[in-house]
């Protein structure tokens, strides 16, 4: 019985890594500065390439996974200060400027590198219970999906970059007045934000097929759920996680992959139809 | 008869009561303002009344028919027409097409051309007719505005704080347009704090104090009530 | 009737404006006269996709609502017009087929459009719903390649894509090369003048308003949602026409022409021409599809990258599009220098772009 309790869970932990790590990023940017990163998906890639190539190059797979992450965060830094910055009274042209970013890198990237480069595999390891058997390494993915939370909790609630960040977050010209250097906790916050999508590409890169445009897989989960959970990464994007992560569970065990996902775009849009601003603006609501 | 009646509103916004257990009737072919001093609730009343907000309690009914339920544009299709307080117009889009948006459900062809120019005549935006309506002035759109909701012909004018930025030269015309309206036969409900104004157009005044009703009547027994002098009129908008 | 093909909402009035249309339109039947059949059914196709673009420039231009859904209802309509060819037999049920299909993208549309309008849903919001709504048609079409996977007779095939559908078809004849040129010319044209009457016509005027302002339309008692679906169900209609076309003109379709890059090509056609005029966005779509398809000759990867490279100088330079931005200025430069200086129409160029801006 505990062993399929406990395999219950690994599905449901599997899933919401997977939401958690693909969307920290995206909810941050949007979040801070209303700026939907259409460019996402190629941090991911970005992040996945650089822990495959530092790992063929001998690096352990931990370091070259964080070594990547930071990589992103820098060019997301990059991007921010050539791009992104000049939009942030537009957020629909930005929207469209890191779109057209995306498909110069995606397509750049199948003109240069090909279209699939050799991967690392899955770090060995596994566990038994009961009859079932579970792999190790996607219940690091769910640790550091929870990991992820509870830095981002740490950064925004406990430091003061956190404080200055969500005041800026609620009233930029306020917190501009206030002597706020804006445009350093922008650049800041967006490098996060890709820093953590360059995460989720280093994290799963050992699982999957590396090839330029890997991370549309992530794209669509990683939208819904910030659709979802609204401005709020930590009340919104946390819970909607669970929330889609449970739905997904039950139509992947039972019908699969595809059904799963299709599943979770109709509960998304059935929900915008009742909630139309988020799941975060109902737990907002409830927390006064 | 009361054209629009108010029954028991409140609006609470959290642990905020903004508006607390109002009634208020709007007679038919009256000029009723509604005044207060800041943070009374006069705002809130109003988005209520237009259904921009739906009331925690109470209902509001508008000729004999509960509407408490019905978005903003059921509401205007019954008769009721609206300018909010900060000026509303489409920016982007020739004055001239701004006046049409809001005639061509009820005109079309030639007549709806010469009402556009009548309107255009009436609220001195004739020559800045192919202007787009952004680079009026402030005062300009609010006139476009004001000229929108007339268009619509209503049975019933509701007005925000129509004459906020206006010269008193440009609020005393707006003000003589309302009373010529009203003489056709329009029902109009304004919210106002400018008193000069509502000397010139109001025949009733309810005051709004504090989320409730404080006083009501006749203009005359208002701007004579020392309490209400007091609370508003006293202290911050003697004349 | 005919006083909406001008208005407000569309740039281009005119003698000089309808002498150019007319001549262009009059060389158009001309074209296959001279050249070869090859060319005439190479231009066919870069038409075929002008309906999708003139639909997206009807949705965001016009009515302010940034679809990045063009291409889920393209593969809609695409894959019904493959699956009804295929089941209801060949011949004049192609015709059939093709207007059934449309329709199909309109109700889904239709559909999509109101839970999303209904629930309040707008600007950033609306694109990445639509998009999200895209990528999942495109992942689940690529998974079933398997035979379990069919419609009747018609299998989807996965990512190898579903054949053997007729062409349209009337009678014997079967609309293709130069045939299929002049039918895509005729609809071109009739979608064209009809999308003119409609943003000039009263329906016109509270979309633009809805964009401008929704709060004030809906206070002159227009219920904005219903516009705003009206909008969306015929701009996604308008890319299930571009998709049924397809796969006629093809016989063939695979989710490659629904998921990315494919979805931001409208998007980039669109924003580059500019998207708040039919014309600009027509001529432009054409000039942009005539370059893509002469540079993936070469490389589509290279062609691609070029695209994006064009969409991001578009938002960085010219917002509202290079196309019309071009072709403003022309227009002023032109009636400028009957009525002034040059000097003066550089100022009014200038006034012009601040004002877009």
């Amino acid at each position: 019985m505990s062993a399929e309790l406990f395999s219950l869970f690994y599905q449901f932990a599997d899933v919401f890594a997977f939401l958690i790590l693909s969307a920290a990023g995206l909810a941050i940017v949007f979040g801070m500065m209303g700026v939907i990163n259409m460019a996402h998906g190629e941090f991911i890639m970005c992040g996945a390439y650089v822990t495959v190539g530092l790992v063929n190059l001998g690096v352990p797979l931990a370091v070259a996974q964080i070594l990547a992450a930071l990589t992103a965060g820098f060019i997301g830094i990059l991007v921010e200060f050539l791009v992104v910055r000049r939009f942030y009274k537009r957020p629909l042209d930005s929207l469209l400027a890191t779109w057209g970013l995306s498909l110069i890198v995606t397509q750049s990237m199948l003109l240069i590198v090909g279209s699939a480069v050799r991967g690392i595999g899955t770090p060995e390891g596994s566990f038994a219970i009961g009859g079932y058997t579970f792999s190790t390494y996607r219940l690091v993915l769910f640790g550091c999906a929870v990991a992820v939370l509870a830095g981002l909790y740490t950064i925004f609630m406990k430091t003061r970059f956190g404080v200055i960040a969500r005041a800026t977050m609620q009233n930029a010209a306020m917190a501009k007045a206030l002597g706020a250097r804006t445009g350093r906790i922008y650049a800041i916050s967006f490098g996060i934000g890709t820093g953590l999508a360059g995460l989720c590409g280093a994290l799963y890169a050992p699982t999957m097929t590396l090839i330029p445009t890997m991370g549309a897989t992530f794209v669509v989960e990683s939208f819904v759920t910030v659709v979802i959970g609204g401005a709020n990464v930590l009340l919104g994007t946390a819970p909607a996680a669970v929330f889609l992560a449970m739905i997904r569970m039950a139509l992947n065990a039972s019908y699969g992959q595809i059904i799963g996902q299709i599943g979770m775009l109709v509960a998304v849009i059935l929900i915008i139809r009742v909630l139309p601003e988020g799941l975060s603006s109902v737990l907002v609501r409830r927390g006064r | 008869m009361a054209l629009v009646e108010v029954k028991g509103v409140s609006k609470r916004f959290g642990g905020l009561t903004a508006v607390s257990g109002v009634d208020l009737a709007v007679e038919a072919g009256e000029v009723h303002c509604l005044i207060g001093p800041n943070g009374a609730g006069k705002s809130t009343l109003f988005k209520l009344i237009v259904g921009l907000y739906p009331p925690t309690e109470g209902s509001i009914w508008f000729d004999t028919v509960d509407i408490t339920a019905e978005r903003p544009y059921a509401r205007v299709q019954r008769g009721m027409s609206i300018k909010m307080q900060a000026p509303s117009v489409f920016k982007e889009l020739p004055v001239r097409q701004n006046i049409q948006t809001a005639l061509q459900e009820r005109l079309s062809g030639a007549a709806r051309i010469a009402e556009e120019d009548r309107l255009l005549t009436l609220l001195n935006l004739g020559p800045d007719s192919e202007k787009l309506a952004g680079a009026l002035s402030h005062g300009q759109q609010q006139w476009l505005e004001i000229g929108m909701a007339l268009a619509l012909k209503p049975q019933l004018l509701l007005l925000d704080e129509p004459t906020a930025g206006m010269s008193p030269e440009e609020t005393f015309r707006t003000g003589e347009l309302i009373k010529s309206f009203n003489a056709e036969g329009m029902t109009v409900l304004v919210v106002e704090h400018d008193m000069a104004f509502v000397r010139q157009v109001a025949q009733r005044v309810t005051v709004l104090h504090l989320g409730k009703i404080f006083a009501r009547g006749n203009l005359e027994s208002i701007l004579q009530d020392e309490k209400v002098a007091e609370i508003y009129l006293g202290k911050t908008h003697a004349h | 009737m005919f006083k909406l093909l001008e208005g407000p909402q569309t740039l281009g009035r005119g003698k000089i404006f309808w002498s150019c249309f007319l001549t262009v339109l009059a060389g158009a039947p001309a074209y296959p006269l001279f050249a070869d059949s090859y060319d005439v059914g190479n231009f066919a196709y870069f038409l075929i996709w002008i309906f999708m673009a003139l639909g997206l420039c009807l949705m965001w231009g016009y009515g302010g609502m940034l679809s990045f859904g063009q291409t889920l209802f393209f593969g809609i309509a695409g894959y019904g017009y493959g699956v009804l060819a295929i089941n209801m037999g060949g011949g004049t049920a192609t015709i059939a087929a093709l207007a059934l299909s449309v329709v199909l993208a309109m109700i889904a549309a239709g559909i999509l459009g109101y839970f999303m309008i209904w629930g309040g849903i707008n600007g950033i919001f609306f694109g990445i719903v639509t998009l999200s709504a895209t990528l999942v048609l495109a992942f689940f079409l690529g998974q079933t390649a398997g035979p379990e996977w069919h419609i009747g007779p018609a299998r989807l095939n996965g990512f190898n894509g579903m054949k053997g559908m007729d062409p349209l078809t009337v009678g014997d004849f079967y609309i293709e090369g130069s045939a299929l040129y002049y039918v895509m010319i005729a609809l071109i044209v009739i979608v064209y003048l009809a999308l003119r009457m409609l943003v000039n016509s009263g329906i016109g005027n509270v979309i633009v308003a809805t964009r401008e302002n929704p709060q004030r339309a809906e206070m002159l008692g227009y219920d904005v949602r219903k516009y705003q679906l009206l909008t969306f169900v015929i701009g996604s209609g308008l890319a299930g026409l571009s998709g049924a076309l397809y796969t006629s003109w093809g016989q063939f379709i695979t989710p490659s022409s629904i998921g990315l890059p494919a979805a931001a090509m409208p998007i980039v056609w669109v924003a580059f021409s500019g998207r708040s005029d039919l014309t600009a966005t027509l001529v432009g779509s054409f000039l942009l599809l005539f370059g893509f398809q002469t540079i993936t000759v070469y490389s589509q990867q290279a062609a691609l990258v070029l695209m994006g490279a064009l969409l991001l100088a578009t938002v960085m330079l010219a917002p509202q599009g290079f196309v019309l931005g071009i072709g403003k200025f022309a227009a002023d430069w032109w009636s400028g220098r009957r009525r002034r200086g040059a000097g003066a129409v550089m100022m009014e160029a200038g006034r012009l772009r601040s004002e877009e801006s």
